[in-house]
């Protein structure tokens, strides 16, 4: 069992027992952690308000080697993000950053780009006044990063090379489809135009805090929104909180668009 | 009786009250064992207010509270002020509330809030009911006490959007120092929401 000092941001708390609470952080050393906070729900807890998802902390714990669930010793508060709490666009875009964190880390697999990206997502959040767009961008980078980037120069499933004309994007082989392996494939499929296409490939090349100056608008912006929001639903294994906070209700496909719709707009 | 299914009796006991939130494995057994040396009345006692709290207790239909009938004590109460209503999560919060007797209008059991990360909508919570209520007329004040958490503060900004154009007056509870608390030891949200919230003395 070893004390472990880290820089973390609070993904995900759970009540527990009686007072306590169970967190889920995005470590710069040790990546995904889970660790208790006994007595973070009483009113005179020493951890206060800093275990509130989206806090950046600097975060001291026991960190045991046979257990995943460390023992949280002390935290300092770096940065609270409290201005996110004051819109409910701003919690629902915060909240699809950590959850598609959460959905594509394995525990205890460090990757501080990973770290600094989320850091960086919730920073530009507090200063947009398009939440949307910056987590669109976040979440093509953070599927870049942890080894889910879309494909969008070659086919994802026999590998030969596409041109530019407009295709089918297929979430679960993680990209288009060339012909032929469009027409056997069974997949759900999505629309992707050239606009579509040059949008991806410019917003995975440039700095996540530069990305976030991009524009997107119209259809170009709706069609790439589709295509990451059924992607990383794909890679992640469930739904992510909802764009539009009082969409709760599911979609009536898993992806939302069947092959029949699509084939059918073409 | 054998002897085996007696203690097979006891494991049987200890096993539901391990059940119970906060009960590990070594209190189930203590408690088993103190069922066993009090007397047969008090142990039947203990068997018996279990049993009329499954059987009697509801929810209130008006505010969701525990009732022993249609309404609640509360919502029946013609003391009560019937121009306010204040909104809590969970009416474990409410029997709080009301024991501080700082309070004295309507309440409404939310019974959970918003949370994007568990998937909980606003058609998960009582928040259509608290509406009907407000469109029904004789409410001016909802006071919103939700937990200052991320949930607890989704649920605010929602309820405020849904009541404002009812035009009453929707007010949030205070954060700040708790009482007894050195400021020195608050953290960094709690003191600045707090000096955002002064009063003029």
């Amino acid at each position: 069992m070893a004390l472990v000092t880290t820089r973390a941001i609070v993904l995900k708390s759970m009540r527990w027992g009686e007072a306590d609470r169970i967190l889920t952080f995005y470590s710069l050393q040790l990546g995904k952690v889970r660790g208790i906070a006994r007595g973070a729900r009483r009113m005179k807890s020493r951890f206060g308000g800093m275990l509130e998802p989206f806090s950046s902390i600097n975060l001291t714990f026991f960190n045991k080697r046979n257990d995943s669930l460390g023992s949280i010793s002390h935290i300092d508060s770096l940065e609270s993000f409290s201005p996110l709490r004051e819109s409910l666009e701003q919690i629902w875009a915060a909240s699809r950053m950590v959850a598609l964190v959460d959905g594509v880390t394995a525990d205890r697999d460090s990757n501080p780009t990973i770290y600094h990206t989320l850091l960086e997502g919730l920073r530009s959040l507090v200063r947009t006044d398009d939440p949307a767009l910056v987590t669109l961008i976040f979440q093509i980078h953070v599927l870049s990063q942890s080894g889910f980037q879309p494909q969008v120069d070659r086919c994802a499933s026999c590998g030969c090379n596409l041109g530019e004309q407009s295709s089918l994007f297929s979430p679960t082989a993680g990209g288009r489809l060339c012909g032929s392996c469009d027409r056997g494939s069974w997949d759900y499929c999505l629309p992707m135009s050239q606009g579509s296409m040059a949008f991806l490939r410019q917003a995975r090349r440039i700095p996540f805090a530069r990305a976030t100056r991009l524009k997107a608008a119209g259809q170009v912006r709706r069609e790439v929104e589709n295509i990451v929001e059924t992607y990383a639903r794909s890679v992640v294994g469930k739904r992510l909180p909802p764009k539009d906070v009082l969409a709760a209700e599911p979609a009536a496909t898993p992806y939302g668009l069947t092959r029949k719709d699509v084939m059918t707009e073409k | 009786m054998s002897v085996q299914q007696r203690q097979g009796l006891l494991a049987k006991l200890a096993k539901e009250f391990v059940r119970l939130p906060g009960i590990g494995q070594k209190t189930s057994q203590r408690l088993a064992f103190h069922m066993m040396k009090v007397n047969k009345e008090e142990a039947l006692r203990l068997a018996d207010a279990i049993r009329d709290v499954k059987e009697f207790v509801v929810f209130c239909e008006q505010c969701r509270n525990i009732a022993e009938s249609e309404l609640c004590d509360i919502c029946q109460d013609p003391q009560r002020d019937r121009t306010r209503i204040l909104v809590v999560e969970e009416p474990s919060t409410l029997h709080a509330i009301d024991q501080s007797r700082g309070y004295k209008g309507l309440y409404h059991v939310l019974m959970g809030s918003l949370s994007p990360l568990d998937g909980v909508g606003p058609s998960d919570i009582r928040a259509r009911e608290l509406e009907a209520r407000v469109r029904d007329g004789g409410v001016q004040e909802v006071i919103v006490a939700t937990n200052p958490t991320i949930e607890g503060e989704a649920t605010a900004i929602y309820l405020t959007k849904l009541l404002k154009p009812y035009g009453v007056k929707v007010s949030r509870i205070a954060y700040g120092i708790p009482v007894g608390m050195d400021i020195e030891y608050a953290d960094d949200v709690t003191l600045t929401k707090s000096i955002e919230g002064r009063r003029e003395l």
